[in-house]
């Protein structure tokens, strides 16, 4: 694994650099096990930096959140790079934006760090409760030390590990200028945690599920906007006309919105679990999402953000694509 | 008073193929069941996976998609991104919850209006058989 000094040093290193505008990384946060996005403009920025099980949102996210505004008249755009940390998960969603030419490869400096995966903050919070003070962790082996007002607790990976990170198979970033410590062994099988149980079940039923699952939503649209994948200027679920989906919270218009959500990350979500992290009602979109991967990864052999040469999944076809179930 | 239940299906079907396929049908005194609400596009591949979506929303018990066989497709691949599309739609409608025999594809040439036919007589006897969509169909809202 990595130390934080060397991080800072690197970061530090990198911020000085004539071309490059800013690192994006992570700073701790006001209060309890959060930690937030941190935008390090200057070296001496780069003291604050931290990385931790607790740092679980993903920074590919701010590279196309960015707001371009339209320029003063004679106004040279400012063309230097961004800086990023990046993770396996965070790699692989630059890998994807690299594809869908989201993103130019050129405009962007990745720092890329091993991972041991980030913690659920709600299986967290459920044993260890969070309080004002400002909490610290680090990965230690197959453990993670939680230091809470200068007491340290160790608990199992296992216990608090977000369910997508319990299952990553790309804790090592794919594609980055420059890995820092040594690498980590990946430790999961191909799997999709409670998918086949609901494949299994009867439409009723995984209905019932869902309904109940959809009826919860409030609409804040945080699944969208933590996304790194979803980047649109114009998304269909803004657009008045045509109206794809309504605003009105309500199971129909709820469950277009999740459809309409899921569908549009059909080879390409990346499994960072982000959307479900954030979302405020709890509803498991990662079985709706891991649902779809494994689907495009059986029926076509295709996995998103693992070949910045590869083409999008939904913008190529094989002739021999599968068709048993068309009349 | 039991009636029986009509279901009413929306039909998207290709200019090129599917479309001619049906018309086919009809100047040749076909007869078919008449639940169908045709939609004529130009290409599977311009059907955006919402429109599904939204024809069940509004009222549609069935969907079906009809283009071009592959190889065939006047734009040369438009069906075969469609072809992925709808599988992985069809994956995920299932996987909700929404009976697999409620959203169809098929492959209907110009020449092939005998086919045309059993599609729809097989589409209508299933969408038939599980009833009235009701899962998310959109809430009349009275301003």
């Amino acid at each position: 694994m990595v130390d934080l000094e060397t991080i800072r040093k690197k970061a530090k290193e990198i911020v000085s650099r004539e071309d490059v505008k800013h690192l994006i990384g992570w700073r701790k946060g006001t209060f309890g096990y959060r930690v937030t996005p941190y935008w390090v403009e200057a070296p001496e920025d780069a003291e604050e930096l931290v990385y931790s099980p607790l740092c679980n949102t993903n920074l590919a996210t701010y590279l196309t959140l960015a707001e371009k505004l339209p320029l003063p008249k004679g106004q040279e755009p400012d063309r230097r790079k961004t800086a990023l940390l990046v993770r396996g998960c965070d790699s692989r969603a630059v890998v994807q934006l690299l594809t869908e030419r989201g993103v130019d490869r050129e405009q962007v400096v990745l720092l890329g760090l091993p991972c041991r995966g980030v913690v659920d903050l709600r299986k967290l919070k459920d044993s260890y409760p969070e309080d004002n003070e400002v909490a610290d962790a680090e990965w230690k082996e197959d453990k993670i030390v939680l230091n809470v007002s200068g007491e340290k607790k160790e608990i199992p990976r296992e216990e608090v590990l977000d369910d997508h990170c319990l299952v990553c198979r790309y804790p090592n970033p794919v594609e980055a200028d420059e890995t820092l410590g040594e690498k980590v062994e990946p430790w999961a099988e191909e799997s999709h945690p409670g998918v086949e149980e609901l494949e299994n079940a009867s439409f009723d039923k995984r209905w019932d599920f869902w309904e109940k699952e959809f009826e919860r939503c409030i609409r804040c649209y945080a699944c969208r906007n933590a996304c790194p994948m979803c980047y649109c200027e114009d998304c269909i679920l803004d657009r008045l006309n045509p109206t794809w989906i309504y605003r009105s919270n309500n199971y129909s218009e709820n469950t277009a919105f999740h459809i309409a959500r899921a569908f549009h990350l059909v080879g390409r979500c990346v499994s960072c679990g982000a959307c479900e992290r954030v979302c405020p009602a709890g509803i498991p979109l990662g079985k709706i999402n891991q649902k779809l991967v494994k689907e495009v990864r059986e029926k076509y052999e295709f996995e998103p953000g693992t070949d910045p040469e590869g083409v999008p999944f939904q913008a190529s076809y094989n002739p021999q694509d599968q068709e048993d179930f068309i009349l | 008073m039991s009636e029986q239940f009509e279901p009413n299906i929306v039909a998207f079907l290709c200019n090129w193929c599917s479309y001619a396929g049906a018309d086919l049908a009809g100047t040749s005194r076909t007869h078919y069941p008449a639940n169908l609400k045709v939609i004529r596009v130009m290409c599977t591949g311009r059907i955006n996976p919402l429109f599904v979506l939204n024809a069940l929303q509004q009222g549609a018990d069935g969907v079906l998609v009809s283009g071009c066989h592959p190889g065939d497709c006047h734009y040369m691949e438009g069906n075969m991104y469609a072809r992925r599309r709808f599988r992985l739609m069809k994956d995920l409608l299932e996987y909700l919850g929404v009976d697999s025999r409620r959203f169809h594809m098929s492959w209907v040439s110009a020449s092939e209006g005998g086919k045309w036919k059993e599609v729809v007589e097989k589409v209508v006897d299933e969408v038939s058989e599980i009833g009235p969509f009701e899962q998310f169909k959109r809430e009349k809202i009275n301003w």
